[in-house]
């Protein structure tokens, strides 16, 4: 599908080919993402302002030694500017990070995390974003194996156990965070909002928030049982945010959109507190993106830093 | 120049999930399962050579038969220690387990042979593109690794191995795990070690009363599917290691092996119990690892 661009010497034939490739590739992601790219916006909570302190974001590659050992991954940390060591920050970690941390994405999250903690509407919260694990080749032209469907979608607590045990432990002697579980969240899109859900449900003692985006609750590895196992395990302490369209998947795997609505309703039948909003958008980030500051502001609704 | 691939690129990245691989890419519609030859006790290993035919071994009966294109059947060896694991290496020799004898062998085509390694308790092989040959030993729960100058290694323990093969650049062993549900996957380093298991694969367990999938025999198709032999029948993996599918078995009896065949390698082979069978499909494999015919023409 993605061509590349050749170097022309003419201008004008170099900005056809460009716009031709352009035409291709808005017709592909067109052909997935029918209508809603006119319906849902960014609004001002995504947009950068002047008057808004800016949090930091830092970049580096997380080798897991103990739970996925093996794995390379990228990663980044947002801080925002009002973190204090003094004070526990609330923490939020999202898979498929390098989607979630774009400045120019589809969800903007430093951008969102640094308007709302100004307005006092979320707490003062550290971002982690964390790519899926990848294991290179052992020589060139040896395939990488990709982790990400073995990490997002077992139902297992193997990629908890990665966050609580190898992730948490750093950024602890990093920085000053809350271990309560109701100041972490979790958040993912497809096979990362899955994961975000097996992530909580499998260690509600350490994460409590769930933010899932066009989550992958089908059988792509299983993940199609969770309904069922929600109406029959007692409770958890979990908030749970679910955002789907009814234009989402449906192939091999199951129906998305179907699987979604299974979700929220195992949620109401064993009155979690959770929402679900359904729209008509597709498989990606820009409807959860347009609504993600209102997403954080129903999250974290009852939790605010404490002043000094 | 830079900005514009920057943002072609970015247009691009938004669509950042994996490709699904249903089995309408591997099945072709009214290409059913065809019988090729029966009236065996117990067949496994199929392995194809270069001009696709088969090879297969009848353990209890001792026997390896060959399977042309043509479905034209012949004996190929008797008394042969009841080999198990078949598979070609680029040196154009049959090598397999005659575990019975306890020692890996390399057959040739007139079916004489010369053991490469005495000694050991083997039941499935994969012979590498420099020669090398992993095999499992599910009596000792380990996996064996016979380097091309012949040394032998334990090269994984605590395991339980059956089945086992190879991605097709040689970097990556899958093995099927007797006692649990799941495939393990271990990257392959250049010194011939294995490192980073994973459990990788999970094959679904469709028989109600099982606890386990009931995976035997693999094969890996052009395209980096991998196919793993199971009581529910035949299941098709991704390169990311999500299940694309499961292909109905041509008998219900035990589904032990598969191999591609055919002079473009787009016949799939599997043995079932006292039966082979074969279907065309979409696909294509590899007859061995470092095989280099170029597939895309009719040349060969």
């Amino acid at each position: 599908m993605y061509k590349t661009i050749r170097p022309c010497h003419s201008r004008t034939s170099y900005w056809v080919l460009w716009v031709v490739t352009c035409c291709v590739l808005l017709f592909t992601i067109s052909y997935t993402t029918p209508a809603q790219a006119e319906e849902y916006h960014l609004g001002l909570d995504s947009m950068r302002h002047n008057d808004v302190p800016k949090g930091t974001v830092t970049r580096g590659i997380w080798r897991s030694q103990k739970i996925f050992p093996g794995t390379e991954r990228d990663y980044w940390i947002y801080v925002p500017a009002q973190y204090q060591d003094s004070i526990p920050a609330c923490l939020m970690i999202f898979q498929d990070g390098s989607s979630y941390v774009r400045e120019d994405g589809d969800v903007r999250a430093p951008t969102v995390f640094d308007n709302l903690i100004h307005q006092g509407a979320m707490p003062v919260t550290i971002g982690v974003f964390l790519n899926p694990g990848v294991i290179p080749g052992s020589a060139p032209g040896k395939q990488p194996r990709k982790n990400r469907s073995f990490e997002y979608d077992t139902l297992s607590d193997q990629y908890a156990r990665f966050l609580i045990e190898e992730v948490l432990v750093k950024l602890n002697k990093m920085y000053t965070l809350s271990d309560s579980p109701d100041h972490r969240a979790i958040c993912g899109a497809s096979s990362g909002g899955i994961c975000a859900w097996t992530v909580a449900w499998e260690r509600p003692d350490q994460f409590q928030k769930v933010v899932s985006h066009v989550g992958s609750f089908t059988n792509i590895r299983g993940g199609h049982v969770y309904p069922a196992l929600i109406r029959k395990t007692e409770r958890k302490p979990l908030r749970v945010f679910l955002q789907d369209g009814k234009n989402d998947l449906d192939n091999l795997h199951g129906s998305w959109p179907l699987a979604n609505q299974q979700m929220a309703a195992a949620l109401s039948f064993m009155k979690y507190d959770y929402r679900f909003v359904f729209g008509n958008g597709g498989h990606n980030y820009i409807h959860g993106g347009a609504i993600f500051p209102d997403t954080l502001r129903w999250l974290w609704r009852d939790v605010r830093t404490p002043s000094k | 120049m830079r900005t514009l691939i920057g943002v072609t690129v970015l247009l691009f990245a938004q669509q950042v999930f994996a490709q699904d691989m249903p089995l309408t890419q591997v099945l072709i519609e009214k290409e059913p399962w065809q019988l090729v030859g029966e009236g065996f006790r117990f067949v496994e290993s199929p392995a194809s050579d270069k001009e696709g035919n088969i090879y297969f071994s009848d353990v209890p009966d001792s026997k390896i038969y060959k399977i042309t294109p043509q479905g034209s059947l012949s004996l190929f060896a008797r008394e042969t220690g009841e080999t198990t694991g078949l598979m070609f290496g680029k040196d154009g020799k049959l090598y397999g387990c005659r575990h019975k004898e306890r020692s890996i062998v390399a057959y040739n085509l007139d079916a004489t042979f010369q053991v490469v390694a005495d000694n050991v308790t083997a039941h499935d092989l994969v012979v590498t593109s420099d020669g090398g040959i992993y095999f499992s030993d599910p009596s000792h729960k380990r996996i064996g690794y016979l380097s091309p100058q012949r040394s032998v290694a334990v090269v994984a323990k605590n395991l339980h191995p059956n089945g086992i093969t190879l991605w097709h650049d040689g970097g990556t062993l899958v093995v099927t795990e007797r006692d649990h549900p799941y495939l393990w996957t271990f990257r392959v380093e250049k010194d011939g070690r294995l490192s980073y298991r994973e459990k990788y694969y999970l094959p679904l367990t469709l028989t109600s009363g099982s606890h386990l999938p009931g995976s035997d025999g693999m094969t890996m198709d052009r395209d980096g599917r991998l196919y793993v032999t199971s009581t529910a029948g035949l299941q098709m993996f991704d390169p990311t290691g999500r299940q694309g599918g499961v292909i109905v078995k041509p008998q219900q009896k035990h589904l032990s092996d598969i191999a591609f065949g055919g002079p473009q390698f787009n016949m799939m082979y599997v043995t079932c119990s006292d039966k082979v069978y074969r279907r065309k499909v979409k696909p294509q494999g590899i007859p061995f690892y470092g095989f280099s015919r170029d597939l895309s023409t009719n040349s060969k």
